[in-house]
């Protein structure tokens, strides 16, 4: 979350919204926002309803795969990564440059 | 000398595109219901204010990053 908050000027450049999801109470989120200076939600997929809809819940950890999407104005992704390639955000970076120029 | 060298750099390349090419080696199998080209599906969550956030809200004037995360693995 760092990473994408220290970008934040080029996802604005790039009419891009970030949203951090967890499966983390607000509390917690809350917590984590203020102590990393965040400036976009981190939104609190408690119930893991959001993650069971994507296909990414880890059924033996109950918590959502590190997973980033890339979704597009019309709605559809267009861009995915998982796991530790998801830790770096370059290539969802690069998709939000793609984008802008389409 | 040169054409060994040459001989290396070709052999490299090819090395790259079949790592590209090969299935196994290019498309990790993604955990995921939700793939390239689907459209992303609609939810509503409560943000770290307790505030609810839409994700059509953002339909026509947005794209989004949806990150995914384990607060537990993030270190903080």
């Amino acid at each position: 979350m760092q990473a994408y908050q220290s970008d934040i000027a080029h996802y604005n450049d790039t009419d891009t919204q970030l949203l951090g999801i967890s499966v983390d109470s607000f509390a917690s989120n809350k917590r984590f926002a203020d102590d990393l200076a965040l400036t976009f939600p981190l939104l609190s997929d408690f119930k893991r309803i959001v993650s069971q809809q994507y296909g990414i819940l880890d059924a033996e950890r109950n918590v959502a795969i590190r997973t980033t999407y890339v979704v597009d104005k019309q709605g559809i992704v267009r861009h995915i990564e998982q796991g530790s390639e998801a830790i770096d955000p370059s290539g969802a970076k690069q998709m939000c440059t793609l984008l802008k120029q389409e | 000398m040169r054409y060994w060298r040459v001989r290396k750099s070709l052999t490299v390349v090819l090395l790259l595109l079949a790592g590209v090419f090969s299935p196994a080696a290019g498309a990790a199998e993604l955990m995921t219901k939700v793939k390239v080209g689907d459209p992303a599906p609609d939810f509503t969550l409560q943000d770290h204010n307790n505030k609810p956030v839409k994700l059509s809200d953002f339909r026509g004037k947005k794209n989004v990053v949806l990150a995914f995360y384990v607060l537990a693995f993030t270190g903080g």
